[in-house]
């Protein structure tokens, strides 16, 4: 390779380099700060009424590694009640109203599952036995994983709610979210009797 | 160092007349030649780039997707480094492939035996890269999740089965790269290393869905999955148009057959084919084919032979020595016999000139490609030198035809017969190295000329040193060389 060739190769390799860099430091950092801010206070409570808004509660749980924090219910900005964050034993949402005897309505909370990434646990709203939404509850491993299981999230919501059942695809490049996903959103699903 | 001694052994009158008033193909000016030597010059550049730059990429694509968040801990750091150890073998895979793959803007820029060359030398880096990828990831993971590697090994592998089949894909790639070592590709017979090099397809299918599941490359609403679905498919593409659809329709539309076999030496045979249009194959002298003789005995090898004559006059020749197993067959094959052939290649030829004086070199079975360049190659009477060299005089086969060109055309015709000298280093026959005769002796000038070799890979390269020695530029000296 001439020297010119090989000068322009170096120099637009570490521009991609240079670039994709700082496209991947900001395009995160949003995700991290909430998760930041919410996971210090809240170690494994509650932290309800905040009605679906994106990165709501939040749990510092995982891997004991740089006390990660999570997204909550990414999918969402949906009705949601409370949004629970078991720190990972399956414990239902306390905001989440009974099933009140008449066919399939209300809120469920699947257990949560634990994958090797972070933990998922899944919620569904049933009106009429039809599901109307999902959201989840999310912790992540790192900051890295939490994006995926954001975008897999979101995806998994569309399917969910248009199959109306666990019977989905995973997604790819989120195959142990996917899976998480899908256990818990059965755990739910069977509570809710569908 | 020149003594001006004659030049040793049978020296053929060399006619200097220009009798070829009908010399058909008329010199391009030296600014043409330069003109297009730059283009090309300027291609290889931009091929280098985009090589180097798809690697850098495919890092780039993944930083930018978030990656660039995970160098925070040991296991993050292990684990991003993995990834893109993954990632840069995975693009240098399709470097590969495509350079392999018979794309006529790679023949024309740098030549098909320097991108085979090149697709060899990758290799190794790739294999370590993979390794490198799986090493990184399991230790990563094995960190994250306090288990050790084989713990976490054994986690993988029963996790999903996309990770059976990644591990597989690995096995096959290290299977592939062995066996294309010099020292041990030797050991095998060609069919045999090729077929074990088809594995190579496997492997990439094996690896496939891994890439879908665990990695990322394929991560729906993320600039990488139109990254590597783009590279994939261009790849796949160039692959089933050049090296499968472009072949068998050239076949199919030239219907070549063999008319006559000729005996040119001991060992030796001139191997001629007839077949339609076979101008439209726009095969240049210098180029080469893969030649695959339909009988059923030999079907199954191609035989990479450059052209002994051109194709005018509805007719094609190759020169062929017997070398052992496989072209031994080649000396009895029968007139009549079907030729699949894929083709032409290589810019041993008048593509590569930069130059408007010629020299050329030939020994052995080099002399065959030589005495295509000298028919195909323009050139004022006068302005070229053609050396052929051979152990014995008699082994100099196409020597009555290349003399009759020669005088036609207006070249020098010199032959040096000789053993090779054992004491010097060097490309001529003893008698001329003892007297410390070089390339100097033959020709007049390296000022504006080019210089073709065609031989044996040791005797070539000296010739090149030579060359190099006496002042032609390094983007003159073109060789083509043959090693078993």
């Amino acid at each position: 390779m001439r020297t010119r060739a090989l000068f322009a190769s170096v120099t637009a390799s570490a521009g991609l380099l240079v670039g994709g860099w700082q496209l991947g430091a900001q395009a995160v950092p949003d995700a991290v700060a909430i998760s930041d801010t919410t996971s210090t206070p809240s170690t494994g409570t509650t932290s309800s009424g905040n009605s679906g808004t994106t990165g709501s509660g939040s749990t510092g749980s995982g891997s004991g590694t740089t006390g990660s924090g999570s997204t909550g219910s990414g999918a969402s900005g949906a009705t949601g009640t409370g949004t629970t964050s078991g720190s990972s034993a399956t414990s239902p949402a306390p905001a989440a109203q009974e099933p009140s005897g008449q066919a399939a309505s209300g809120s469920y909370t699947g257990s949560t599952a634990t994958e090797r990434f972070g933990t998922v646990t899944v919620k569904v709203t049933v009106a009429d036995g039809k599901i109307t939404d999902v959201s989840a509850d999310m912790t992540a491993r790192d900051s890295r994983s939490q994006q995926i299981n954001t975008r897999a999230a979101a995806l998994l919501r569309t399917e969910v709610l248009s199959a109306q059942s666990a019977d989905v695809t995973m997604i790819s490049g989120a195959t142990y979210t996917s899976d998480a996903y899908l256990t818990s959103l059965q755990a739910a699903l069977d509570q809710a009797g569908l | 160092m020149t003594t001006g001694t004659v030049p040793p052994q049978p020296l053929t009158p060399a006619p200097l007349l220009s009798a070829g008033s009908g010399s058909a193909v008329e010199p391009a000016s030296s600014n043409a030649y330069r003109q297009r030597s730059r283009a090309r010059a300027a291609r290889r550049d931009w091929l280098g780039i985009a090589t180097v730059s798809s690697a850098a990429a495919a890092v780039a694509l993944f930083l930018s997707d978030g990656g660039a968040h995970q160098f925070g801990s040991p296991a993050a750091a292990l684990t991003s480094l993995g990834i893109i150890a993954g990632l840069v073998a995975t693009d240098l895979v399709c470097v590969m492939l495509l350079l392999a793959a018979r794309l006529p803007v790679v023949d024309r820029t740098i030549g098909h035996d320097r991108a085979l060359g090149l697709h060899g030398r990758l290799g190794k880096p790739v294999l370590y890269l993979l390794l490198a990828h799986g090493m990184f990831l399991t230790l990563g993971y094995g960190v994250d999740a306090g288990v050790d590697p084989v713990a976490e090994t054994g986690q993988l592998w029963q996790g999903f089965g996309d990770m059976v089949w990644a591990y597989i894909g690995l096995a096959l790639f290290v299977v592939v790269a062995v066996t294309s070592l010099v020292a041990v590709r030797r050991k095998f017979p060609y069919e045999v290393w090729f077929a074990i090099h088809l594995l190579t397809y496997a492997a990439v299918a094996a690896s496939i869905p891994h890439q879908f599941s665990m990695g990322g490359l394929f991560a729906p609403g993320t600039a990488q999955r139109w990254y590597w679905l783009a590279l994939y498919v261009f790849t796949g593409s160039s692959l089933l148009v050049y090296r499968l659809l472009v072949p068998v329709l050239t076949t199919l539309r030239h219907g070549i057959r063999v008319s006559n076999v000729v005996f040119e030496a001991p060992g030796v045979v001139s191997i001629e084919m007839i077949g339609r249009k076979l101008d439209r194959l726009e095969a240049a002298g210098g180029q080469f084919f893969n030649w695959r003789f339909l009988a059923s005995n030999q079907w199954w090898h191609p035989h990479p032979f450059s052209l002994s004559a051109g194709t005018g006059q509805g007719r094609i020749r190759i020169t062929v020595r017997n070398l052992g197993s496989g072209t031994s067959r080649l000396m009895h094959v029968r007139p009549g016999t079907r030729v699949a052939v894929e083709g032409p290649y290589g810019i041993f030829s008048e593509e590569a000139r930069t130059q408007e004086r010629v020299v050329l070199v030939g020994s052995g079975i080099g002399i065959g490609p030589i005495r295509a360049l000298l028919e195909d190659l323009t050139f004022r009477p006068g302005s070229a030198v053609v050396i052929l060299r051979a152990s014995r005089a008699e082994d100099m086969f196409l020597h009555a035809e290349i003399a009759d060109l020669c005088r036609r055309r207006g070249a020098r015709l010199h032959v040096l017969a000789g053993p090779r000298s054992l004491d010097v280093p060097s490309w001529l026959p003893s008698s001329a190295a003892a007297d410390g005769l070089d390339l100097s002796a033959f020709v007049p000038s390296a000022a504006g000329a080019e210089i073709y070799i065609c031989g044996p890979t040791g005797w070539t390269d000296l010739v090149a040193a030579d060359a190099a020695d006496f002042g032609f530029p390094h983007d003159s000296i073109h060789y083509e060389r043959f090693s078993l």
